[in-house]
């Protein structure tokens, strides 16, 4: 899973961190516990020890783990704090006005994800957005809980009817990403995939203009439907 | 108990005989005793039942795009198997361990209030009952924490979330009430001498999770009373279009899960730390401090709650006050397990099944409290949560907590509940069985979701993800894991009437439990002990020493006398 935005590249380099750290923990406890039971076992002329510990040891390991956590603790908040911050739009990027990031929302609904553009342009499961350009996607939902998870361009973040949930990432790479809804939604919540497609900020325009044709020719049907008498 | 003759001059009877049949006397029997070995017996027979359940989920997930099971068979599977493991195994598991052997450690005759606590369990077999009575009709299929709004009425119009509710209710009912009696016990219960400072660590652990239970009891029933409102009586506390908030049920569900990972937590620790002193012949490493962060894990571990809302619309001063408080359990977690191996080094280790069994717990609950750094950490939160990395740490800690743990557990005392003990070499065949099992069935969960980001609760995965060969080792995994389950359950079962007859202190243990007969009587002492330090059964076998020195020591006809 490569990263490509700059929140995730934070995120990626968080992982590894914690994967580093989480191994030394797991191999320091087990080969500790594996050692000491090969190592003091009866039959091998070892009689017990009747000490029953000190105020010193333990106040020393508590300090040498307290350490530990603080160091965790500041190095996920400089990593998670980067990870937070809205990049600006590059130069090969959609160049929006006033520097803001192209704001997209996206709802989640039993089974789909459903995208409006800026211009009253929509899609369904795709996700069509220019490349080096700062995306902030508005979450929210029409039913139930959904997750918006696109692991390579941003983090999970949760969609929740009544509320909104930001999502700000910058593909640095066009190319298609794939994602899915991460909590349980119900007997279609499998299927609830999700894709973003990264272009050139020239196809981004096409896409949008060719989406709001196909919607007008689409609306156009329905109402010429509707004077013919037959029922869409 | 009836029938033969008085071996015990100083008792005037040796109890009433008894006029009803057996069953009968068990089934309203308030005693401590009865009503602890039903907590388990049910809390095992629940574990095999959650067995088959992951068997079928796994099955499900062996290929990619599986068409055994359809969605909602899966998600029904899902959902029952994540009641059954916590509400109807873990949980009681631990409540019965220790219901029966807290009294006993304390030099009590019973509980404080015996009809309350057997109320506690009828309640819970109630909420049982309840649940799987769903199999009849159509059973919850809204996941092991039913999300609101999805477990709205809106979107799950059958009974089966109402099934799940009422069993919610219905069994934290009951273990509230156990824990009242428990807490009432312990205060006004404990034999001359025993002052707290002198507790067993599995009577103080006892304590602490009986108090948990009082704090985070309460927030489940309130929150699943107000489901059932929502559901039934056009409420909407949970409800998203309405006004409702949804989010207050993750608060209030997620506080009683995060307690309840602790109580398992907690319990398990406690036993081990009384199982390894016994077998190092060693007092356990620093032993206050040891009791004093099982207290800290308990507040700090509940208060860490939001530790699972990381990605939900919350404000980023909450998700960073979720990682410190988990965080902060570093500390108390590493500070256990280093006294635990600390007590190891040092000792002449007797190598024996409950021993066994605690390094196994020692080991996946380490496993599985490291990996969940990663999803303390908030901006690496993001990637990992909601992916099979969660479900894999998950049950890491909580088969190491509760079926490793609780396995130690039952190894230990089943001579004193039964009067024999379990079969060695089945126990150690089953535990190398369940060792390499836990391992091929959750550690390539761990690699599927934090590096290919496989998502949670799927009822199947597609080809070409990356995760076809961790889901296949993971199914192999779990029917590895099963099958060494399933030896120890049988090992139970058979030793029940055929194990080695044991004696009454098997382990040289140094706590007053093994000082009652095994299994005990229902008063549990002829004699209540005079406590004098922490370690009062090993106080008594010096004094009987110093006065039967010289002379041949005597058959062990009845309890001695401190």
């Amino acid at each position: 899973m490569a990263p490509h935005s700059p929140g995730t590249d934070q995120i990626d380099a968080l992982f590894w961190i914690g994967f580093v750290v989480s191994t030394i923990a797991i191999v320091a406890i087990n080969a500790g516990l594996i050692y000491v039971l090969r190592r003091y076992r009866a039959g091998r002329g070892t009689e017990p020890r009747q000490e029953t510990g000190g105020r010193h040891t333990q106040l020393r390991v508590g300090a040498v783990l307290t350490i530990f956590a603080a160091a965790i603790f500041v190095v996920s908040l400089i990593y998670t704090e980067k990870a937070r911050e809205t990049p600006a739009t590059g130069p090969a990027g959609l160049q929006v006005s006033h520097s803001e990031p192209l704001r997209i929302s996206a709802t989640g609904q039993q089974w789909l994800w459903r995208y409006d553009y800026p211009d009253d342009a929509f899609s369904f499961y795709r996700l069509v957005v220019p490349v080096d350009t700062t995306v902030e996607l508005d979450l929210s939902s029409t039913d139930v809980v959904h997750t918006w998870d696109v692991p390579e361009l941003a983090g999970k973040s949760d969609a929740v009817p009544g509320k909104v949930n930001r999502v700000v990432f910058r593909a640095d790479q066009e190319g298609t990403y794939g994602g899915q809804s991460a909590t349980l939604s119900g007997q279609g919540y499998a299927a609830m995939r999700t894709e973003v497609e990264v272009v050139s900020p020239d196809a981004y325009e096409a896409f949008l203009a060719q989406q709001n044709r196909d919607i007008q020719t689409a609306q156009d049907r329905v109402v010429s439907l509707i004077a013919s008498g037959n029922e869409p | 108990m009836s029938g033969s003759p008085s071996k015990r001059p100083e008792l005037v009877i040796d109890g009433f005989p008894a006029r009803r049949p057996r069953w009968v006397e068990i089934v309203t029997s308030a005693n401590h005793k009865d009503v602890g070995r039903i907590l388990i017996t049910a809390a095992l027979g629940f574990l095999f039942i959650a067995l088959i359940e992951l068997l079928l989920m796994r099955l499900q997930l062996v290929i990619p795009e599986n068409s055994f099971l359809n969605p909602v068979t899966f998600n029904r599977m899902l959902s029952m198997y994540g009641m059954t493991a916590i509400f109807l195994f873990a949980i009681p598991l631990a409540l019965g361990l220790f219901y029966y052997v807290m009294p006993l450690q304390i030099g009590a005759r019973a509980t404080a209030l015996p009809r309350i606590g057997q109320l506690g369990l009828w309640l819970y077999i109630a909420g049982a009952t309840v649940l799987y009575a769903g199999l009849l009709f159509t059973p919850t299929e809204a996941g092991v924490n039913p999300l609101a709004p999805f477990s709205e009425r809106t979107f799950l119009k059958n009974n089966g979330v109402d099934a799940w509710a009422a069993a919610a209710i219905l069994t934290t009912l009951g273990f509230v009430l156990i824990a009242t009696d428990m807490v009432a016990t312990l205060r006004t219960a404990r034999a001359p001498g025993m002052a707290w400072r002198r507790l067993p660590i599995f009577s103080w652990a006892a304590a602490i999770c009986s108090w948990l239970l009082l704090v985070i009891g309460p927030v489940m029933l309130a929150a699943s009373t107000m489901l059932l409102i929502d559901r039934n009586f056009d409420g909407i506390f949970f409800a998203g279009s309405a006004g409702g908030a949804p989010l207050l049920w993750q608060h209030f569900s997620w506080i009683f899960f995060t307690g309840a990972y602790m109580l398992v937590l907690i319990t398990a620790l406690a036993a081990i730390a009384e199982i390894v002193p016994a077998f190092a012949r060693r007092p356990l490493y620093n032993r206050n401090a040891t009791i004093g962060s099982l207290i800290a894990i308990a507040v700090v571990g509940t208060l860490a709650w939001l530790q699972n809302m990381l990605t939900a619309p919350i404000a980023i001063g909450w998700m960073y006050f979720g990682m410190i408080m988990a965080l902060a359990l570093i500390v108390p977690f590493g500070l256990v397990i280093f006294n635990l191996i600390a007590t190891l080094a040092g000792g002449g280790s007797r190598m024996r099944a409950p021993l066994l069994f605690a390094a196994g717990a020692i080991s996946a609950i380490s496993i599985g409290l490291a990996g969940e750094i990663g999803h303390s950490m908030v901006g690496l939160a993001w990637r990992l949560q909601h992916t099979t990395d969660s479900t894999g740490l998950t049950h890491f800690t909580l088969v190491g907590g509760a079926v490793f743990g609780g396995f130690a557990a039952l190894h230990w005392w089943f001579p004193k509940m039964t009067g024999r003990t379990m079969g060695e070499t089945l126990a150690r065949m089953s535990f190398w069985t369940m060792a390499i099992g836990a391992l091929l069935a959750f550690a390539p969960l761990l690699f599927a979701g934090s590096f290919e980001g496989q998502v949670i609760d799927t009822y199947k995965f597609f080809d070409g993800t990356g995760v076809n060969g961790y889901n296949l080792i993971a199914s192999i995994g779990s029917l590895v894991l099963a099958i060494g389950i399933v030896m120890t359950l049988a090992n139970a079962i058979l030793s029940r009437e055929g194990g080695a007859e044991a004696g009454h202190d098997p382990w040289g243990g140094d706590s007053l439990e093994w000082f009652a007969l095994s299994p005990p009587e229902p008063h549990n002492f002829d004699v209540r002990p005079d406590v004098r330090s922490d370690r009062p059964l090993r106080d008594i076998r010096e004094a009987i020493a110093q006065q039967t020195r010289g002379t041949e020591q005597p058959a062990r006809e009845s309890q001695p006398v401190a």
